[in-house]
């Protein structure tokens, strides 16, 4: 108890210092939290402290958010040839940077970071990822010895905390084995847990299926995956009669893509789980990631970085209600080898008033994400969204998921056209009107290439296996 | 010493080693202390328990005697308000009862001298109390039976060791002896006297309170049997047995040597019922799952 006690000093006194955190130290305080609740049966009192730092009163978080980016500018003007061009052509001071002089920096986009990947390198590079390119060139993003190593320790300690995940768990990872950083970090996670891992990618849904029900070795309880991937899984689950008594899963966490509540829901009833998770992540933030809230706010985690949004008019900072992009800078030292600075991640958010009632209102919010600027839809009513369209596609009856469509704007008019086997264009613009938009619909039968060229989504990154052949 | 000498201390002895422990149950089936986010005990903190153990004797005897006082009613102080912000919430409340209960230890000390009852109930009620708070911080904090029956075990090699090879045990009676905040309870009447440390009473306390939290009452019938006549009543009357069958009167008899090994074959014997019900299972049996603080208590089944 006295070792856990001084070790939590320690990361601690590291977190505020902004000293390097030592990943074994971390990884030594997720078995003292597995012995914790091996012995309790959950951790202790204060534990959203511990998880979600200091960060209640303003005051104290504005403090400590100040420090974090005078650290983070001062060693990038130091070490990165991208950043001190940027800091000196801003005529920028890292060292006296607040949060409110911050908009003297210019964002960073990802262009910049395809375009000179070699500027932004600050440490010593081990692993490289890259972005799945969904939404252009891919980036990629060297890491660190250190951030392989201290990553995965961080999230652990999390997931345990928050009881999301527990030894003789199995996680199931759906996600593209080219998402190198999360696959890796998933493994690790799940390794320090005393927990397995099925490492299976987007293969065939019917083969994920199998995996899910396979009794061999561990069968699997959690399941990692993107939303689109995970409703071609519903659907073919569905297919074979597949439900909650089938399954063993507990939990189910999704990220990268729009997930609607109607999905959200069939993954519940399908699977049977309680726990669907929507997180926000992105390769070129990472280790910075957001949770959503049952108000369905998505909390950016302060301890790690500074997110802001910046209005999609101004390019100042937006005010609550306003529309803006997710901008975000992952502090020193949680992000070492290649860092950036004001991430513009062209995301899409509402600004939120600092005070809300939500139950993690202590970690600052904004609304979820919307959809990607360039996708944003300027009609003669006004914006929209393509979150909104989603979701009230997703809500069609009889729908077979994902839903393919693609929406457009003609003479200041929502065209939106959807491909569905049993939906009427009536039923579309139903859907949409219920949500206050005002669309012509069109449902078109496609074949599957036809409907990927339609709209391709994350699933499309499918890797082809031998088993299909072979049966 | 006179037949009257060892039936008074072995009674005041048993008095003390049956209620102490006894209220430090209480306390543990009625009170949850709050613990931090993270942390269990576990054997590592045994070792440094005894490097305390081995530590605060030294240090006793090292600081001026107008020290020693002090030092230790703000380790009471200190103790106490841990161990009671549960119970008196109010932190005014709580700080004013606790400085009410120094003041009459050292008031009645300097007032009546120290071998007057008074005293002697007063300074036993300080120790007792802290004694009933540490155990609770400890075994509430997850210390099981199996590190207590090993730390007790050390415990009695140290007595063994420092009453014999090292005499440095009775040294460091007398020097704490009649301070105020003297780590021992005790009483006094006449020419009659009867004390037990402080340090005996932790183990036993710690023994019982986590024999229970372990094995229920099947635990308490095996612990609190044990504490009463192998930590009290056997050292009462070993000195006039080895005085009738060696002709020579051993000034002292550490405790702890008779418990420990006792205390061990009766943590081995309760092994064999089954493994050790953790914090998370004597929260679940009493059906309940208690806010810190005061809480209504459930026996769990045994």
């Amino acid at each position: 108890m006295l070792e856990a006690g001084i070790r939590q000093v320690r990361v601690a006194l590291a977190m505020v210092l902004g000293r390097p955190i030592n990943p074994r130290l971390v990884e030594r305080l997720i078995e003292d939290a597995l012995a914790t609740i091996e012995e309790f049966g959950s951790p202790g009192d204060d534990v959203e402290q511990l998880i979600d730092g200091p960060f209640a009163d303003p005051a104290e978080r504005r403090d400590l958010q100040t420090r974090a980016l005078q650290r983070t500018a001062r060693r990038l003007a130091r070490r990165s040839v991208f950043y001190r061009e940027r800091f000196e052509a801003a005529g920028v001071e890292p060292g006296a940077l607040t949060p409110d002089s911050l908009r003297n920096v210019p964002v960073t986009r990802k262009a910049d970071l395809v375009a000179r990947p070699h500027d932004f390198i600050c440490g010593e590079p081990q692993i490289v990822t890259q972005t799945t390119g969904t939404t252009g060139a891919p980036a990629r993003v060297w890491l660190s010895r250190y951030e392989i190593e201290l990553w995965p320790a961080l999230i652990a300690l999390s997931l345990v905390l928050r009881g999301e995940a527990r030894p003789g768990d199995c996680m199931q990872i759906n996600i593209s084995s080219r998402a190198t950083a999360a696959v890796q970090e998933d493994i690790e996670v799940f390794r320090l847990l005393g927990a397995a891992t099925r490492v299976v990618g987007q293969v065939p849904p019917d083969e994920s299926l199998d995996h899910l029900l396979d009794t061999g070795g561990v069968t699997p309880t959690l399941l990692s995956a993107y939303p689109s991937y995970v409703a071609q899984m519903v659907s073919a689950a569905r297919r074979r009669g597949l439900g909650p008594a089938d399954f063993r899963l507990r939990g189910v966490f999704l990220g990268g893509e729009v997930l609607s509540p109607s999905l959200a829901q069939a993954v519940r009833e399908t699977f049977g789980v309680d726990q669907v998770g929507d997180a926000y992540g992105m390769t070129e933030l990472l280790p910075v990631g957001g949770r959503i809230c049952r108000q369905r706010h998505l909390h950016m985690d302060p301890n790690m970085g500074y997110a802001e949004v910046v209005d999609l008019e101004t390019g100042e900072p937006a005010e609550p209600g306003r529309l803006g992009t997710l901008t975000v800078t992952p502090y020193f030292p949680y992000r070492e080898c290649m860092p950036v600075f004001r991430y513009d991640t062209r995301d899409v958010v509402r600004a939120l008033p600092e005070r809300l009632d939500c139950e993690l209102a202590g970690v600052p919010a904004v609304s979820q994400v919307l959809g990607k600027a360039g996708r944003l839809l300027d009609t003669a009513a006004g914006l929209v969204a393509p979150r909104d369209i989603v979701e009230a596609l997703d809500e069609l009856p009889g729908t077979e998921w994902p839903v393919r469509h693609r929406a457009q704007v003609t003479d200041g008019k929502l065209h939106v056209t959807v491909v569905s086997e049993h939906a009427s264009p009536v039923d579309v613009t139903e859907r949409l009107g219920a949500r206050g938009i005002d669309a012509v619909a069109e449902v078109v039968r496609l074949g599957p290439d036809e409907a990927r060229a339609l709209c391709p989504l994350r699933c499309d990154l499918e890797e082809k296996t031998f088993v299909g052949g072979a049966a | 010493m006179s037949a009257g000498q060892t039936l008074f201390l072995a009674c005041v002895d048993s008095a003390y080693a049956l209620a102490v422990p006894l209220a430090a149950v209480l306390y543990f089936r009625k009170v949850r202390i709050p613990r931090p986010p993270v942390g269990t005990f576990n054997s590592r903190d045994i070792v440094v328990m005894m490097g305390f153990v081995l530590a605060i004797p030294f240090l006793y005897l090292a600081l001026p005697g107008a020290a020693l006082p002090v030092v230790l009613g703000l380790v009471f102080a200190g103790g106490l308000t841990v161990g009671y912000q549960p119970v008196v919430a109010r932190g005014l409340l709580r700080w004013s009862a606790i400085l009410t209960l120094l003041a009459a230890d050292v008031t009645t000390r300097l007032l009546l001298g120290w071998d007057s009852p008074v005293y002697w109930l007063a300074n036993s009620c300080v120790v007792g109390l802290m004694v009933i708070s540490a155990t609770n911080l400890n075994v509430q904090g997850g210390m099981r039976l199996r590190n207590v029956a090993w730390f007790v075990l050390l415990l009695g090699v140290y007595d063994l060791t420092f009453a014999t090879v090292l005499p440095l045990s009775q040294e460091l009676a007398d020097a704490v002896q009649g301070y105020p905040f003297a780590p021992s309870a005790g009483l006094r009447v006449g020419g009659l006297g009867a004390v037990i440390g402080m340090g005996d009473l932790l183990a036993y306390s710690l023994y019982t309170t986590a024999a229970y939290k372990a094995y229920g009452r099947a635990g308490l019938r095996t612990a609190l049997p044990l504490v009463v006549v192998f930590g009290a009543l056997v050292p009462a009357v070993a000195p006039p047995v080895v005085d009738w069958l060696t002709g020579h009167t051993p000034s002292l008899i550490p405790a702890q040597v008779c418990f420990a090994p006792a205390a061990f074959i009766g943590f081995l014997v309760l092994r064999r019922r089954g493994p050790e019900r953790r914090m998370r299972d004597y929260l679940a049996r009493a059906d309940a799952r208690p806010a810190p603080g005061l809480v209504a208590a459930v026996e769990p089944a045994a």
